[in-house]
């Protein structure tokens, strides 16, 4: 059962629907599987909605026989006395009202209730190698390998073909983690914490968004999944343990030292300074990422020094102020040493 | 027939309408009412489509564009498809499908239509204050928290909701009361109209499941207000305690919103068929079935929130049976389609154009029966297409249906059938492109609720034409409308019974007169009107003056199973005491949003009075 | 009713107004099922009910009230018996000893009510949130059914008519109810003491 009971079935698969799905950049898809969970989860999608084309193919059929008959004979002679066909009426609605769709749905129930939902549960705690730690906030992700320091932001990184144990939690209101071609959706509850499994078939980089309306800058919550090869994988993690590197150059220096005397240390941590706030996201890697703010903005010089200039102007009503107020030299020295942080 | 007249004459004027009790003017004070307020949700969303029609656009901003999608959300299930259905359709209509010559408690639908107008203002000077809810139709704990949303936003939500639902509420009892009580001698149970059905399982369906929708946002008003801990974790609260209330009162709702439309559709065809319904007593019984079955199936709103997987399959499991109702019903419109003698005039298309979004929404909706499936997609613009073909397709198409077919009944004249037919093609293809696309772009990933989205992720052609489809839908219903002006000042008088129809309303003059029927109907079958015997008796009672009841404002009131005759009762006539109970109790929500909660308590004192008031004068005898 | 002249066979049956009296208590009572639902929902979550702090609830006094409420409902039913034979003394006699009756436990319970707030309110923790509401919301439907009482004596000081008999009908129902509730009410609120 486990991975793809169902796949290699798309015979099913409906031209039209199919035509415009594919190559549609498979950028978020929940069609463009990369595990077994996803890959089943598309399945069933096919053949339901191959079955439910049917379906709706009788019922137009019937419409459609209707308009044909509709001149048949001359308007209100049924309106009296015995009902014209009643009994063929009521074997077809018996029949197509309730055994057929009895049937019909008993036989999903049981494919996707009892057997499908097995690869998609959440994996028990300790039966993985690893789990990773992720924390929805208004919004960005925060991500934490625990058995290690490393933490980063809205970037996750798994080993290829490796069951991982997510858990999921949140610092404020609900998000929901979603990676549609690696798994379905689960919500960050306060005050609980709520596991999915995270796989994937193949090196590559998976997009997510979270779900849930969070509030106002809902929109711009996403998140990556890296699939790394293993050994890659594993010298990630052991860069992202690391403390932050000593700046080099008077310009990074002169940026760390405003990132530390400044504003910015009330809110960010840098492992291996004196910032180790938990408000924003954790800086210590930060040049790392490929992105900013969660998926807002590519991670560049130049858009980092807007972003911290003016971030509210990529992203209104996020929780970072806009640091117009700092002189450009600032800014600069502040990128700079943000960009030392490999 | 003049002492009839005398004695149902209402009151010329504004004050007229001020003091109504009669039905059929609450029914038109609900529709117009109704229509704005469908207009705004409709604004609303084109609003929301023109922000979607390209990647990274900024025509509204992120806290507008949150404004827009709760009130929209709000606007359209408590302050359009609700009360359009049960306040336009169901008080119109109910009296006289029953042959009745009011409600049961004529002064109390007054008061549920004044209350209902006083929430719908209540709610939009939220919007003119700026201060509009916006934490999404279902208003999620923590984020609407006074946390997390501090301003007035969501204190109007709350307070909004309950005084609604206090409407609702009445206009259920109500109905309740009357088709148990107030039906023509001779009408049991089994010769009720299934139209009757329908609203009496909708109403059956607004008593109890607006009361934990009550109970929930009165936590939420004290948990933000006064500081208790409903909702909060870290005192023994919990955030999905919301949600539970929320959908054991939602799910019901969405069957509250659609049952109607069922009688609306089970009216329809009978007449534009010539057959009477294929099916009845399964159809009648499914009617009822499909309400009651779906207050069992709340959790499958809440399938990614973490619950236990056993509690999920019970969900999911549950949810598979309320589809059966469901299928019983089509295949029973379908077959009388098909049997008898289908004339696709606009009301019948559009019935059919809603037989055909019904199932098509229905089916997505079998879907999430996967509970795999239900995760993947939940949250995304999958669950906006599916909710939206059935409740456009479903809920609002037979509206628009019976307008075409009730248009004759309330004004008296015929409409024109060609450009009824082109509106009903627009709004067909329209909400076709507006929701189809809908269903891939959020396969592909769209999450809902969001202001924008990026331009790489394959989903800008998908919104450029849904919001295309949103406009030819406007433009679709303009030309509904404009048929429909045009029709009244235009089109050749209808005469009381165009289309040959089956239920008692077609036996009254078109528009009816103030005490509806003349003499108190004889009824022998569901199918009243075509039963010639029956008619012809009332013609002679009329003439011999039995049951005719004109000594006073008079009405019959029959055992509630077999419908014997039981007595007959004074009804109470035109009342200024509705008007005013609403407004003192406008003051009592204002307050409480002002926090001003010992003015709300004097506040609720003055309600108290009024009520001493109304019941001040007792009916003679 | 003269032009009413009988065609068929008139049958017995309750009055619509009967009927609006059971919806109003349907709905009320939906309306405390939500909020027991909620004690159970919180209660089932929680390590300890009623949490660390505050006294578990007493039992005896209680009871004891709820047994003179629940007996108000005796005199209230003969009251509408007896407004239905149409003895006025009897009906006024009756409804004064069910005031009395609802009057003492509501000024206790009031009395009781405010006393509580004081060793721990409702702003503590979820317990004392819903503790204190569904007590409160109780209290009122109380307090509400005594405002009835009123006015009926009141209406009942100028004779008695038809409409005042199926008031005092309709009300004597509306006690019974409220009774129901409050039992209910009042056992969910003291199954902590048990649990
Ligand atoms: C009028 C309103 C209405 C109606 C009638 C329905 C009908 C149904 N709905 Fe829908 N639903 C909504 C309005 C409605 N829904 C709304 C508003 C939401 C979202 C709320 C929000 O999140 O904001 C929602 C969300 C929603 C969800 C939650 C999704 C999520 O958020 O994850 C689910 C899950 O089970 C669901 C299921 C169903 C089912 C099974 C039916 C069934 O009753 C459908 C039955 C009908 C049919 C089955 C059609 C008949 C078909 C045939 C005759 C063909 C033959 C059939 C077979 C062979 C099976 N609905
Ligand atoms: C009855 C229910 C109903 C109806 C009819 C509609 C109708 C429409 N809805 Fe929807 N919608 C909801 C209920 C409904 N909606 C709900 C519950 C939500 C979820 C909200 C949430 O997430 O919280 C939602 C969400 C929703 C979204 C998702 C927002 C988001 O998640 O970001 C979108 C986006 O396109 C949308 C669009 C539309 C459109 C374009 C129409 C169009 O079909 C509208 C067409 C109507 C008009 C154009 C009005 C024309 C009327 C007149 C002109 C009247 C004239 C009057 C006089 C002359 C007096 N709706
Ligand atoms: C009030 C708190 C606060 C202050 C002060 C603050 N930040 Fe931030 N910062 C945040 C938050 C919250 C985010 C996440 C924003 C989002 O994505 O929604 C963030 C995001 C960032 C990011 C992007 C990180 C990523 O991986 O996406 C950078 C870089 C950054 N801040 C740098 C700075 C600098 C430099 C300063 C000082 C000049 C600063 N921040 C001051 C709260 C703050
Ligand atoms: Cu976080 Cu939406
Ligand atoms: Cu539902």
């Amino acid at each position: 059962m486990r991975s793809g009971l169902l796949r290699g079935k798309r015979a099913l698969a409906l031209v039209p629907l199919a035509l415009l799905l594919a190559g549609c950049g498979q950028k978020q898809n929940a069609l463009a599987p990369a595990s077994h969970q996803s890959s089943d989860i598309a399945s069933l999608f096919w053949w339901m909605t191959g079955v439910a084309f049917l379906g709706l193919a009788v019922v137009v059929a019937l419409l459609l026989l209707a308009w044909r008959r509709a001149g048949r004979r001359g308007a209100g002679g049924d309106t009296q006395g015995p009902k014209p066909g009643e009994r063929v009426g009521w074997y077809v609605v018996v029949l197509g009202g309730v055994v057929v769709p009895i049937l019909l749905i008993s036989a999903l129930f049981v494919i996707a209730n009892l057997f499908v939902i097995k690869t998609t549960e959440a994996p028990a705690a300790n039966s993985t190698k690893r789990t990773i730690l992720v924390i929805g906030h208004q919004w960005w992700w925060e991500v934490r390998y625990p058995g290690t320091s490393a933490v980063t932001a809205n970037e996750i990184h798994i080993p290829v073909r490796t069951p991982i144990r997510l858990e999921v939690r949140t610092s404020d209101v609900i998000h929901s983690f979603w990676v549609p071609e690696l798994n379905r959706k689960i919500d960050t509850l306060p005050g609980t914490t709520n596991e999915i499994e995270l796989y994937a078939d193949a090196v590559g980089r998976y997009r997510g968004d979270c779900a849930e309306y969070c509030g106002l800058q809902h929109a711009h919550m996403g998140i990556w999944v890296y699939a790394d090869p293993p050994a890659t994988f594993a010298r990630w993690l052991a860069r992202q343990s690391r403390p932050a590197a000593a700046p080099s150059g008077s310009l990074a220096a002169a940026g760390r030292a405003a990132f530390l005397n400044g504003a910015c240390a009330a809110c960010h941590q840098i492992r291996g300074t004196s910032a180790s706030s938990g408000v924003g996201p954790d800086l210590t890697h930060v040049a790392d990422r490929k992105t900013l703010a969660a998926l807002t903005i590519p991670n560049t010089p130049s858009y980092l020094h807007d972003w911290i200039r003016d971030s509210q102007r990529f992203k209104p009503g996020n929780q970072m102020p806009s640091f117009g107020q700092l002189s450009e030299r600032r800014i600069r020295a502040i990128t700079a040493y943000l960009e030392q942080l490999k | 027939m003049e002492r009839l007249e005398v004695m149902w004459q209402s009151r010329p004027g504004v004050l007229g309408w001020l003091m109504t009790t009669d039905h059929k003017r609450i029914g038109l004070l609900y529709f117009w009412t109704t229509l704005v307020l469908f207009g705004a949700g409709g604004v609303e969303a084109l609003l929301m489509r023109t922000q979607l029609v390209k990647p990274n656009n900024s025509i509204v901003s992120p806290e507008t564009y949150d404004q827009l999608f709760t009130l929209h959300g709000l606007t359209m299930i408590f302050f359009f498809i609700i009360p359009m259905t049960t306040g336009a359709f169901g008080n119109y209509l109910i009296p006289l499908m029953i042959g009745a010559r009011d409600m049961a408690f004529p002064r109390m639908n007054a008061l549920s239509y004044w209350i209902f107008l006083a929430s719908a203002i209540f709610l939009y000077t939220s919007l003119a204050l700026g201060m509009a809810p916006d934490a999404g139709w279902f208003d999620y704990v923590p984020l609407a928290n006074k946390t997390f949303s501090p301003g007035h936003n969501i204190d109007f939500y709350a307070l909004a909701v309950i005084f609604n639902s206090i409407a609702s509420t009445l206009t259920a009892g109500q109905f309740i009361v009357t088709i148990f009580k107030s039906r023509a001698p001779g009408m049991s149970f089994n010769r009720m109209p299934l139209f009757c059905f329908a609203f009496l399982a909708a109403s059956f369906g607004l008593l109890f499941a607006l009361p934990p929708l009550s109970a929930d946002n009165i936590f939420l008003f004290l948990d933000r207000n006064i500081g208790t801990h409903f909702f909060d974790p870290s005192h023994g609260g919990a955030a999905l305690l919301w949600q539970h209330l929320f959908w054991i009162f939602g799910h019901p709702e969405v069957y509250i919103l659609i049952v109607p439309a069922f009688g609306i559709a089970t009216s329809i065809i009978p007449a534009f068929t010539q057959r009477k319904l294929v099916a009845f007593p399964l159809v009648a019984i499914a009617e009822l079935l499909v309400v009651f079955i779906g207050f069992g199936v709340w959790a499958h709103h809440m399938f990614a929130t973490g619950m236990s997987t056993t509690a999920l399959i019970f969900f999911a499991g549950a949810t598979s049976m309320v589809v059966i109702p469901s299928t019983i019903q089509v295949f029973a419109w379908c077959m009388s389609f098909v049997l008898g003698v289908a004339r696709f005039k606009t009301p019948l298309l559009f019935i059919a154009g809603f037989i055909f979004m019904f199932v098509t929404g229905g089916l997505t909706g079998i879907m999430f029966v996967a509970i795999p499936f239900d995760q993947q997609v939940t949250d995304t613009y999958f669950i906006i297409a599916h909710f939206h073909y059935i409740i456009f397709g479903a809920a609002v198409f037979p509206i628009f249906g019976g307008m075409y077919y009730w248009f004759p009944k309330v004004t008296g004249k015929l409409y024109f059938e060609r450009p009824g037919q082109i509106s009903f093609w627009l709004i067909f293809a329209g909400t076709n492109l507006l929701f189809f696309p809908m269903h891939i772009v959020g396969l592909l990933g769209m999450p809902r609720r969001v202001y924008t989205y990026p331009s790489n992720l394959g989903w800008t052609t998908y919104n450029v034409i849904e919001t295309i489809g949103g406009y030819l839908t406007l433009v679709g219903i303009l030309v509904l409308f404009g048929n429909l002006v045009w029709s009244y000042f235009r089109a050749p008088a209808a005469g009381p019974d165009p289309w040959h129809g089956p239920t008692l309303e077609w036996t009254t003059s078109s528009p009816p007169p103030e005490y509806d029927f003349a003499v108190i109907p004889k009824v022998s079958s569901a199918y009243p009107n075509w039963d010639p015997e029956d008619r012809e008796e009332d013609r002679r009672k009329l003439a011999g003056g039995v049951l005719v009841l004109d000594q006073g404002h008079e009405q019959v009131e029959v055992t509630p199973v077999d419908g014997w005759l039981s007595r007959v009762a004074e009804m109470p006539h035109e009342s200024p005491w509705p008007v005013l109970l609403a407004l003192c109790l406008s003051l009592v929500f204002v307050m409480l949003l002002l926090q001003h909660f010992a003015i709300a308590g004097l506040m609720a004192i003055l309600c108290v009075l009024t009520l001493l008031g109304w019941h001040g004068k007792e009916p003679e005898e | 009713m003269s032009g009413y002249v009988a065609s068929s066979v008139e049958r017995p049956s309750k009055p619509a107004a009967w009927w609006g009296m059971v919806i109003l208590i349907a709905s009320e009572a939906t309306l405390f099922g939500a909020f027991i639902g909620t004690y159970f929902y919180l209660r089932f979550r929680a390590p300890k009910w009623p949490p660390d702090g505050i006294p578990e609830p007493r039992v005896v006094v209680p009871l004891i009230l709820l047994a003179a409420l629940l007996a108000s409902s005796i005199p209230m039913q003969l009251a509408s018996n007896a407004a239905r034979a149409g003895r006025l003394a009897a009906t006024r006699h009756f409804l004064v000893l069910a005031l009395i009756l609802q009057a003492g436990y509501f000024a206790y319970e009031v009395h009781d009510f405010s006393d509580q707030l004081k060793t721990f309110d409702i702003s503590r923790d979820a317990y004392s949130s819903i503790y204190y509401v569904l007590l409160g919301a109780d209290h009122a439907h109380v307090a509400l059914g005594i405002l009835f009482s009123l006015w009926l004596l009141w209406k009942l000081t100028r004779g008695l008519t038809t409409y005042r008999v199926h008031a005092t009908q309709g009300i004597a129902w509306y006690w019974h109810a409220v009774n129901a509730l409050t039992l209910v009410v009042i056992l969910t609120l003291l199954s902590a003491a048990i649990g």
